[in-house]
């Protein structure tokens, strides 16, 4: 009830799981834990055509919009510091899911996709252990950046990406954005919790 | 001085904001350079390579149960091959060399004598083993504080542990080859094959680019070991060497290691070379060298390695925009053959070989037609067209006078392709009646679309009387100079090889000015900075106008 009243306001912070901010996570070595800042927002999704790891062409508003809850983040298949701790907290929520993962649907966009083609995307799945519930995503960089930029993920380049989380129950709700690194327990606390406020 | 204010000034609008004020700013800390000596190969292989002692997998864990293994838990994903970290949007990961982690604390911070990492705490309690192997183990800090969520927390044995350690210790050193208070020593290397109008092109802009470096550039930086007494930025003088190489192919890289050990460079800065680049990639990487975007048509990909950057996959690039061409036109039914024509002493051999390889099961039936060194074109020509037809796709190796002398004969192939980068791009000399009926693959952005970009450098060597004889080399010449000299801005007097390396992977996408090429961008594991190619015809019977036969492809 009151998170329908929240969410109604568009950007309202929701819920900080901790203070996440320059003061921390700037602080060479240290940091509080997994942190996490989170928030519901509202967003136009634009009319962008992405490719599957498959290769196969698929528009973005139909593939997020099929009904399945979706767990969403950006990645690139290159970098080695914070999104493979992204990925392999996927992969965790995922294999936490249990019998229920069948009715998620996780996305993964690429940031970088020049370099991250179909193909590279699929070893990176499978790396992952990415079942047909788990789809990676590239494209035109035009394509990628106006995919983040709709979810407020566009940071200029690729380096200079921050971890997100975007989370929504289904089609026409408000997603929940988590910024920072969530763990796996968290990601599937805020699931749940999604799906109690249905 | 005026013109100094001038040129910081430009160059910092090359990047966007950011690192950017910061580190201009950045001032000198003249002869504390560290460098990586790695002696140790037990603490190297769980540094690199995630392998422990017992050449078992290094294994980590975070408090949230989400797991590392083997390479995939080695520290130098986050912490580079440098040791020195890196940064990623707002995760920060610290420098961990010797020289970072056992630093005594002292009274007035301003008296460290640590080189500049952005954002690196240098003034804490040192670590000692102990406490570094519980910071590694358990998580904790030489604080007591606990470390980053990123950081995982590893199993290490007592033996591997040890090893580690002393390898970190050892990740700091001194001495730098190629670097003095006053000076930094590069190199730029030539191969005997390498077009003479394009050497003569590249050196007159590296030339006049280091004269003009020089000429704003303080003689000596001051030798600055204090944070409070840093008032200068690290500024040296440039030095170029010119390494021709002469002879075989199989004599360069020994002749190199002779050039090295007589002029110790710390980088080498573009370059020409003409069909074998193998030995030069060999001895870039067998001497940790990093060698920054030479001007060559067929670069060296190697999975691992790290110390050569190239500009563009250039004929491999073409190969594989030709294939996706091919891939994506079913719409000319009945092509049975993929006929390649190149000569024997080129790089069209092993474009030849790549169109092979990304064209396999497509169904054509694969021809190589290979036209001797030195012979005459024409004639050669004939023989190697001999048989085609509609039927047939042709694809062209070739160079301007081979492209000139087709005229004598008539395109059979309705499906011509041909290598822009070898005939000249839009200056190929084609003759008119080849030229509605053949594609261009063309790993560059397309003329109007780079104009700006291109307008920069053509601006410079007018204004400074530099002949232009190729303006793509020398423009891709001039782009190699200023990546090096806007990284060495951010770099301040961290004079590490493989860090200058990191500090490329890390800003290049942040570049405006990008030439020849829509954009670039590396990252770890990336050699290749421009990804992709346009296929295009000419749009007249006569004239250099071309248009684009195809969207942006990246193959």
């Amino acid at each position: 009830m009151l998170r329908t009243a929240l969410v109604t306001g568009g950007l309202i912070l929701a819920g900080i799981s901790a203070c996440l901010g320059a003061s921390d996570a700037l602080m060479p070595g240290h940091e509080m834990g997994a942190s996490t800042l989170t928030a519901w927002q509202n967003y136009a999704l634009p009319d962008i055509s992405l490719l599957r790891e498959s290769g196969q062409s698929v528009a973005l508003a139909p593939e997020l919009n099929d009904g399945r809850p979706v767990v969403m983040n950006f990645i690139y298949t290159t970098c080695e510091t914070s999104c493979p701790l992204s990925s392999a907290t996927f992969s965790l929520f995922d294999q936490r899911l249990g019998g229920e993962r069948d009715k998620v649907h996780l996305v993964s966009i690429s940031i970088d996709p020049e370099q991250d083609t179909p193909a590279r995307l699929r070893a990176y799945a499978k790396k992952f252990h990415a079942g047909p519930e788990w789809q990676f995503y590239t494209g035109t960089l035009a394509a990628s950046v106006a995919a983040q930029k709709a979810f407020g993920a566009y940071r200029g380049d690729k380096m200079s990406h921050s971890p997100l989380t975007l989370m929504r129950a289904a089609p026409g709700k408000a997603w929940l954005r988590i910024e920072g690194f969530v763990t796996p327990d968290q990601l599937l606390m805020h699931y749940h919790e999604l799906f109690a406020s249905l | 001085m005026i013109a100094g204010q001038v040129i910081a000034r430009l160059r910092s609008q090359l990047w966007s904001a950011g690192l950017c004020a910061v580190l201009v700013a950045t001032l000198s800390l003249a002869s504390a350079a560290p460098h990586a000596v790695t002696t140790n190969a037990a603490g190297e292989a769980l540094y690199r390579f995630g392998r422990l002692a017992a050449d078992q997998p290094l294994r980590g864990e975070r408090e949230s149960g989400v797991h590392v293994e083997g390479a995939d838990a080695a520290c130098v994903n986050c912490h580079r091959r440098s040791g020195l970290g890196a940064v990623e949007g707002r995760s920060f990961i610290p420098p961990i060399t010797g020289q970072f982690l056992f630093h005594p604390k002292l009274k007035n911070p301003e008296d460290l004598d640590l080189p500049y990492i952005e954002g690196a705490r240098v003034n804490r309690e040192p670590y000692t083993d102990e406490t570094l192997a519980r910071a590694i183990r358990k998580g904790i800090g030489v604080d007591g504080r606990a470390l980053s969520y990123l950081m995982p927390r590893y199993a290490i044995d007592d033996d591997s542990m040890r090893s580690l350690i002393e390898y970190l210790r050892q990740l700091t050193a001194k001495n730098v080859p190629g670097v003095s208070d006053s000076t930094l020593q590069l190199a730029t290397i030539i191969t005997p094959d390498a077009d003479p109008l394009k050497r003569q092109g590249m050196l007159a802009v590296l030339n006049e680019y280091f004269a003009e470096k020089n000429a704003t550039t303080r003689a000596v930086s001051p030798t600055m070991r204090r944070y409070r007494k840093m008032m200068f930025r690290a500024q040296r003088r440039w030095q170029l060497h010119v390494w021709e190489l002469t002879g075989s192919a199989a004599t360069w890289e020994a002749q190199l290691q002779r050039r090295l050990a007589a002029e110790p460079v710390f980088a080498v800065i573009s370059g020409l070379g003409g069909k074998d680049w193998a030995p030069i990639h060999h001895f870039c990487e067998q001497s940790a060298l990093p060698c920054l975007f030479p001007n060559i048509e067929l670069p060296v990909l190697g999975e691992n390695d790290f110390h050569s950057l190239y500009l563009s996959k250039g004929v491999l690039l073409e190969a594989g925009l030709i294939a996706s061409q091919l891939r994506e036109r079913p719409a000319e039914p009945g092509l049975r053959r993929l006929i390649q024509v190149y000569r024997g002493n080129d790089v069209g051999a092993a474009a030849a070989a790549a169109l092979d390889a990304a064209t396999d099961g497509s169904g054509l039936k694969t021809l190589h037609r290979v036209i001797k060194a030195g012979t005459a074109a024409r004639s050669e020509l004939a023989a190697a067209l001999k048989g085609v037809g509609l039927a047939d796709v042709l694809v062209l190796w070739l160079r301007p006078a081979d492209i000139a002398a087709l005229g004598a004969l008539a395109p059979a192939s309705s499906a011509i392709f041909m290598s822009g980068q070898m005939a000249g791009l839009e200056n190929a000399p084609l003759p008119p009646a080849w030229r509605m009926t053949t594609r261009l693959a063309y790993p560059y952005d397309l003329p109007d679309l780079r104009r700006v970009r291109v307008d920069y450098p053509l601006g410079w060597f007018t204004i400074r009387h530099i002949p232009i004889v190729d303006l793509q080399v020398q423009a891709d010449t001039y782009l190699a100079c200023g990546l090096l000299s806007e990284t060495l801005n951010h770099l301040a007097d961290t004079f590490v090889r493989d860090y200058l390396i990191e500090r490329i992977e890390l800003m290049l996408e942040r570049r405006v000015i990008t030439g020849y090429y829509p954009r670039l961008s590396l990252a770890q594991g990336q050699r290749v900075a421009s990804k992709g190619g346009y296929v295009v015809r000419f749009k007249n019977p006569s004239g250099a106008q071309i248009i684009p036969a195809s969207d942006w492809i990246i193959p």
